[in-house]
């Protein structure tokens, strides 16, 4: 059966946070998530899009960022188009989380979080931009817990 | 998001209400780190209400507890709900807060 798809369409201003939320809202009911993983969802998009938003462009112009989803049961795949600056969120080090509060790093966090709530995270630059694609089989708990 | 910092004799308690996300973890951050730097040694965050935390609030907490490691102060959760709960977990959050499921062992261990 071919994947229910559905795209939002936002602009590159942190203040649209609260219409990707409400649009992960409609998509949770119209595909009936469970609210863990609406939660993931809101927390993953809401990473990637800030990171977007914060250093993907120098110019004041408002830029496009798109966001399909794309849904074939349990199947969930999300793909974050922007048109700024070169960002490969896969090639970031390794997070250290067993550092005492002293020594950790305060950055880093958004897209560690991405990677442990996803299944994967796949980066590609096509025609200048960026494609940040991300997977997750729903209705089943990922392995993260077993690195703790 | 809504936050409330009660004082019970030299103990300080913020009460968080709603989400902490992007758009205001600074009003998050500025009554917490205020309150650190106005001199609490001892301070509870009740997170009891809170419903959704992302990267942009843990590093307001991870900021607060670096301040109150080194003035050897003590910082404290309480309430986490399960969603928040396992962002602080993955995270790696659990290993450097003390976390109480609720105020009063919370208030019970920093009167001991």
């Amino acid at each position: 059966m071919d994947p229910e798809t559905r795209v939002l369409q936002v602009d590159n201003n942190i203040d649209e946070l609260s219409r990707i939320a409400d649009f992960i809202e409609q998509l949770a009911g119209e595909w009936s998530f469970q609210p863990s993983l609406t939660f993931q969802l809101n927390l993953v998009l809401e990473e990637a899009f800030a990171n977007i938003v914060s250093y993907g462009y120098d110019d004041v112009e408002v830029h496009r960022v798109e966001i399909l989803f794309s849904y074939s049961n349990p199947e969930l795949s999300i793909t974050i188009c922007d048109d700024g600056h070169e960002y490969d969120p896969t090639q970031r080090a390794e997070l250290d989380i067993t550092l005492p509060a002293e020594e950790r790093p305060v950055g880093g966090l958004g897209i560690y979080l991405i990677r442990k709530f996803m299944d994967s995270v796949e980066y590609r630059r096509i025609d200048n931009k960026n494609y940040l694609i991300l997977s997750k089989k729903t209705g089943i708990e990922t392995a993260r817990n077993e690195t703790l | 998001m809504n936050i409330k910092v009660e004082t019970l004799n030299e103990i300080k308690i913020a009460s968080i209400d709603g989400r902490i996300d992007s758009t205001n973890s600074g009003e998050f951050e500025k009554p917490i780190i205020k309150t650190i730097d106005d001199g609490c040694l001892k301070m509870i965050v009740d997170c009891s209400g809170l419903n959704y935390i992302s990267s942009s609030g843990l590093r307001v907490f991870l900021a607060a507890q670096k301040k109150m490691k080194a003035l050897s102060g003590t910082l404290l959760l309480c309430g986490l709900q399960p969603a928040i709960k396992e962002v602080f977990d993955i995270a790696g959050f659990s290993l450097i807060f003390k976390v109480f499921p609720e105020r009063d062992s919370a208030l019970n261990s920093l009167s001991q």
